[in-house]
């Protein structure tokens, strides 16, 4: 089980300074807990981010509480979720106050428009990563399937997430897979 | 009092949405048309400041939370951004009891899967709107290839990445 700190100063890092959204930050979170660190099974990331995305809300700060909950319990797993989402709201308070002057700063812009292009290939790595462990020898076919009619039906269909995600789990509770 | 209704509200637009803006068109019924907490122009910029900074896109709300209340008005829309998440416990639990049936490891596979078509969909109006020029491209692929190919940590791509933007920046200009 990790240390309390060591876990805070993770998600203090992560869920703070990532730039493009939930996404990018749920791949980072992936990447320390599951690859780096090996405190949470991808079994248990699947749980974690299949839940957190049929919770209302925030699916980040709902990924960031469950992950936890599994890793450290649910009462620290609050702890975390304060950690993780307050100095981001400091920031965001102070940038509020200040818009104006920031906005209209170039060199912040610059800066900026760096990190928003860099998280574009965050979240197209996120995906590859999510994916790839699927692509097993037998299982190519139902993963291919269940990946580009979630891409159809929420691009081209413009159905939200909630229908989308009902739709692949009926399909994977009925679609076996092959053992690898 | 201005308080609870206004982290009641908050609230309502962050329970009825499942992901980035789509609380959006909750809270401007209620906040500006309705209740005339706020302005277009202030929601504007909540949304244009909740995508410059770190974190979640939805992160707006604090700035919502903020315009409508200041300082205190800020705490009420993180409370409201956070409480949501706290749902998750309970359904954590009760999940937790199935997931050694291979059925219910199968569907959450495939909700992942299902999770990571849908992230790549939203990344494709964003990434028209990040990558506007040679250097935001090359920015875009060789942040794909550090976090595929090493074990570099995202924050430290992400960083190098405005640093290198920034760079650029002060030599053209």
């Amino acid at each position: 089980m990790p240390s309390l700190r060591r876990l805070c100063a993770i998600f203090f890092r992560v869920g703070n300074f990532t730039f493009g959204g939930g996404n990018p930050t749920t791949a980072a979170l992936q990447r320390e807990l599951v690859e780096k660190e090996k405190w949470l099974s991808q079994q248990d990331f699947a749980l974690c981010y299949a839940l957190a995305r049929i919770t209302p809300g925030t699916n980040l700060f709902a990924f960031c509480t469950a992950s936890a909950c599994r890793m450290v319990g649910w009462k620290r797993a609050l702890l975390v979720l304060v950690v993780a989402s307050a100095p981001a709201c400091l920031l965001t308070w102070a940038l509020t106050a200040g818009f104006d002057q920031v906005s209209s700063n170039v060199w912040v812009a610059a800066g900026i428009a760096g990190a928003l292009a860099s998280s574009t290939g965050v979240l197209v790595a996120s995906f590859w990563l999510l994916v790839q462990p699927a692509l097993t020898k037998g299982n190519r076919l139902r993963a291919t399937v269940i990946v580009g009619i979630s891409i159809v039906l929420s691009l081209l269909a413009h159905l939200s997430p909630i229908p989308v995600l009902l739709i692949a789990g009926v399909a994977g509770w009925f679609w076996k897979e092959e053992e690898a | 009092m201005k308080l609870i209704v206004l982290y009641l509200l908050l609230l309502k637009a962050t329970l009825t949405s499942f992901s980035g803006l789509a609380g959006l068109p909750v809270l401007r019924d209620d906040m500006v048309l309705r209740h005339h907490m706020l302005t277009d122009r202030e929601l504007n910029q909540a949304v244009a400041i909740g995508r410059v900074t770190p974190g979640p896109k939805g992160s707006y709300i604090m700035s919502v939370g903020y315009y409508a209340g200041g300082v205190p008005g800020g705490f009420a829309a993180w409370l409201a951004l956070v409480t949501p998440a706290i749902l998750i416990i309970p359904m954590l639990s009760l999940a937790g009891r199935y997931t050694k049936d291979p059925r219910v490891q199968r569907t959450l596979r495939a909700v992942v899967l299902a999770s990571a078509g849908i992230s790549l969909s939203a990344t494709l109006p964003l990434g028209a709107d990040a990558l506007t020029s040679p250097l935001t491209w090359a920015l875009a692929i060789v942040s794909f290839g550090l976090l595929v190919f090493t074990k570099l940590d995202t924050t430290l791509v992400m960083l190098a990445s405005g640093l290198v933007s920034l760079a650029a920046f002060a030599l053209l200009n």
